[in-house]
């Protein structure tokens, strides 16, 4: 026991000196970080006609939004996941947002919700000094996320209504609504199937198995600023970026006629187009320094 | 120096794991030697007896049902390695019926896609899919932590279990996973015969039975686990029609009706058997695969025409199954 003792002695100590040299190395660059603040708006229309937008009452029959085919519609549920944050800049500096998840938190993980107001806007904390002119993220959760196994925070399907059980995995994007063209028959979190006019979008799919039909439908999404945001001593800028909603019906991959597309979208192979549109309708705002 | 190593590997080990005494061996995972390794990240959730226990009372809780009626072990029983004798499509809240037969649960911490068509790809996630499925449990995560934060009972033994005063779905379903990961079947009669251990060997029935399967049944019933982990087409009358399996998740025609090789461990003790517990006997499984393969676009090529066997390598074969039967497992007083 008394050699058992020795070397256990000797270990700690090796341990302790060790971890002590590593706190040493990590202290200076921590402190030189300031806080970059993303902030999101979800709006209705191109960015030079753009309305405001806010969520409906489930069984409005108040459509205050009409699509490009010209059917009257509105929403009831918006929710995106944003992680995988990347700043770059003019001069070469890069910040990527650290991501870890856990059984109570999640951080790097952004669940943007219009039914709460405070999920609109995250900091990046310890961002270097300097200047950014790009900002890129991931519009979804990706496979290493949902490899964690349980997790909390923003993640945690308990609170988030993001999560699908039955091919387990985080869903990037849902929106949910109401439109006079609809035949009804979705359901989802705020839809029920006997909703006669529901329109219900859930974007999902986080893995591409080769030769088959499993969809990746998270989309990586850049948007470059007009001016460089400036992080340093005193300089806390906030990027703020706008999802158009309506082009999320109507972009790149394809156009949705609320009476007669598919208007019940769970699976991954059903959604891939609107993924690629809802990628499409963020764009960037303006910069507050 | 031998002693040196092992003595500071000892302690390095202990360290990682504070708190932990001498008494909690037989509540740690232990890896079989002769199983593949596992592929449960055991460091993001480690096995610890408070844990274990905690998953345990999860396990066998009605709270985690809508009308607290149906918790996990009503389906998953330990004496017939935790699946469902009663009904040939399990139950679940107000005796609603499932559409699949309740799968034995073991070996799960070697696993990495889960349930018969594959949809989860993490233990952690199982119990979300029971818990909120309509013909199961009926309830919400939200609903279920609410539940439990209200016990003072759980509010302590989630305390002791994770160090944190707070009771979260991620610890609920790491709780979960710490005890179905220790639900290891590694001491069969055929585990003690390949392992040398015990001084076992076979019958002479049971090595007849032996030879044909590997012959027969191993290029799908594969390995140590007895299962490839793949999805098949094993030629069911009716099937596609009724349950998609696979091409659920994967959405391509070419999966319709196939689903999770099983593992035949315990295969004695889990009937019904297939995904929809249409036989309840090991002998009807045999005359399935002789005389029952239904041809059709998605059959596995290896079953076109069926088995064929005589009575004899019949009776054989069910001797060498029953080697697979783990009487430690199903009446460990651990789970």
């Amino acid at each position: 026991m008394k050699t058992y003792s020795l070397y256990f002695f000797l270990f700690a100590a090796a341990l302790f000196a060790f971890t002590g040299c590593d706190d040493d190395d990590d202290i200076s660059p921590v402190l030189e970080g300031g806080t970059f603040e993303v902030e999101f708006e979800n709006v209705f229309g191109p960015q030079d006609n753009q309305r405001s937008f806010s969520l409906s009452d489930v069984g409005s029959t108040d459509y205050g939004f009409t699509n490009s085919m010209g059917q009257d519609y509105n929403i009831t549920f918006l929710r995106y996941y944003i992680s995988e944050v990347v700043l770059e800049g003019p001069d070469g500096e890069r910040f990527e947002d650290p991501m870890s998840v856990s059984a109570t938190g999640a951080e790097g993980y952004y669940l943007i919700s219009a039914d709460d107001p405070s999920s609109m806007t995250f900091d990046l904390e310890n961002v270097p000094a300097g200047r950014y002119n790009k900002i890129s993220f991931l519009l979804g959760v990706d496979s290493t996320g949902v490899q964690e196994g349980a997790a909390g925070g923003s993640l945690d399907p308990a609170t988030s209504g993001m999560f699908w059980s039955w091919n387990a995995g985080y869903v990037a994007f849902k929106i949910e609504g109401q439109s006079a063209a609809s035949a009804g028959g979705a359901s989802g979190n705020t839809i029920e199937n006997t909703n006669d006019k529901g329109i219900v979008f859930h974007l999902g799919g986080w893995k591409d198995i080769d030769g088959t039909a499993f969809r990746n439908n998270n989309q990586r999404v850049t948007l470059e600023f007009d001016t460089n945001a400036s992080v340093g001593a005193g300089l806390e800028p906030t990027a703020h970026l706008e999802l158009d909603v309506d082009a999320v019906f109507n972009g790149p991959e394809t156009t949705i006629d609320f009476a007669n597309s598919n208007v019940n979208v769970h699976r991954p192979v059903d959604g891939a187009d609107m993924a690629v549109n809802a990628a499409a309708a963020f764009r960037y705002d303006h910069i507050h320094q | 120096m031998r002693p040196l190593v092992f003595a500071l590997c000892f302690m390095l080990f202990a360290g990682c794991q504070p708190g932990e005494t001498q008494s909690d061996t037989s509540f740690t995972f232990v890896q079989p030697e002769h199983f593949p390794p596992a592929t449960y990240d055991f460091e993001r959730n480690p096995v610890t007896e408070a844990g274990f226990k905690l998953g345990k009372r999860l396990f066998e809780d009605v709270r985690l049902s809508s009308d607290n009626s149906v918790s996990c072990s009503t389906c998953h029983q330990q004496a017939v390695a935790f699946s469902d004798p009663q009904h040939r499509l399990s139950l679940g809240v107000e005796e609603r019926v499932g559409t699949r037969n309740a799968p034995g649960l073991f070996n799960l911490a070697f696993t990495s896609e889960f349930m018969l068509d594959g949809g989860i790809t993490h233990l952690d996630f199982v119990p979300i899919n029971a818990i909120t499925s309509e013909v199961e449990m009926d309830e919400t995560l939200e609903n279920v932590v609410a539940k439990l934060r209200a016990n003072a009972g759980y509010r302590e033994a989630f305390q002791d279990a994770f160090g944190e005063d707070t009771i979260t779905s991620g610890l609920m379903l790491q709780a979960l996973s710490q005890y179905q990961n220790m639900l290891v079947s590694d001491r069969s009669k055929y585990d003690d015969v390949v392992t040398g251990r015990n001084d076992a060997a076979f019958s002479a029935a049971e090595l007849r039975g032996e030879a044909f399967f590997k012959n027969n049944c191993a290029s799908c019933h594969a390995g140590v686990l007895f299962t490839d982990q793949s999805y098949r087409n094993n030629g069911l009358a009716g099937d596609g029609a009724q349950d998609a399996g696979r091409s659920l998740i994967s959405e391509v025609g070419t999966d319709i009706g196939k689903f999770r090789v099983p593992s035949l461990r315990n295969v004695s003790r889990t009937a019904p058997y297939m995904h929809d517990g249409r036989f309840e006997t090991l002998d009807e499984v045999l005359l399935h695969y002789r005389d029952g393969v239904v041809s059709s676009s998605t059959l596995d090529p290896g079953l076109e025409g069926g088995i064929a066997m005589t009575s004899d390598e019949m009776a054989d074969v069910i001797a060498f199954l029953e080697t697979l039967t783990d009487w430690e497992f199903v009446q460990d007083p651990r789970f």
